[in-house]
């Protein structure tokens, strides 16, 4: 039977999984990035150093945003959900998208479909931040709620 | 806060401790400290019904309005 515990669980492998792709995008960027100037065809030969330096800078705000995630994850596994640390937590998450976005955008000086990805962060990052003032204010009320006899 | 608790004084008068009222009126003693220490925000109607019946009082002996003007 499914049952928020076990959602909890699937949510949990998701972001391990990422963390592991994550892990392998960066330690492949090399031939990674070697297979896609050659597969894209678009001579983009010189440009791979600043394709392997958009990965590696990238993987801090990423790897950030997914260990972030595990221990917001953590904390609503042992049923701590509306605390002040799950509000730092998610504003975290939130600007890492917004870092990751930013990366994103300069990296348009030498490829311009980076700009899909620093839209995409971006209206990421408002989401989650538009979250983190709504769990903010559960907590506000919740704080009220538990002072009321 | 000009609201003043004085649960404390009338247990003391009807000689009953915490953990017999909060078991007449049905909340934990937990929250029976939260009221009785001024940490409470709000009051429900329901538990001030229960706090007067079993210490046979009225609101007015529970709380007590302090004015911050002396």
């Amino acid at each position: 039977m499914w049952n928020g515990e076990k959602s909890i669980i699937l949510s949990k492998l998701c972001v391990l999984l990422f963390m592991a792709l994550l892990i392998a995008v960066v330690v492949t960027a090399p031939w990674l990035t070697q297979w896609f100037v050659e597969f894209s065809q678009a001579g983009l030969e010189e440009k791979a150093a600043y394709f392997m330096a958009t990965i590696y800078v990238g993987f801090i705000p990423a790897a950030y945003l997914l260990f972030s995630l595990l221990k917001l994850l953590r904390q609503i596994e042992i049923g701590q959900v509306f605390i002040p640390k799950n509000v730092e937590l998610l504003r975290r998450i939130s600007w890492s998208c917004f870092v990751g976005a930013g990366i994103a955008l300069f990296s348009l000086l030498y490829y311009f479909p980076w700009f899909f990805l620093a839209v995409a962060a971006a209206f990421m990052g408002l989401i989650v931040r538009v979250v983190k003032n709504v769990v903010a204010q559960a907590v506000e009320l919740k704080d009220e709620a538990d002072y009321i006899v | 806060m000009p609201i003043v608790v004085n649960l404390d004084v009338m247990m003391a008068k009807r000689k009953i401790s915490s953990g017999e009222l909060a078991e007449k009126i049905g909340i934990s003693p937990a929250n029976l400290s939260i009221l009785k220490t001024g940490k409470a925000k709000a009051i429900r109607f329901s538990t001030m019904e229960a706090i007067c019946k079993a210490l046979e009082c009225q609101p007015g002996d529970i709380l007590e309005y302090q004015s911050n003007q002396d």
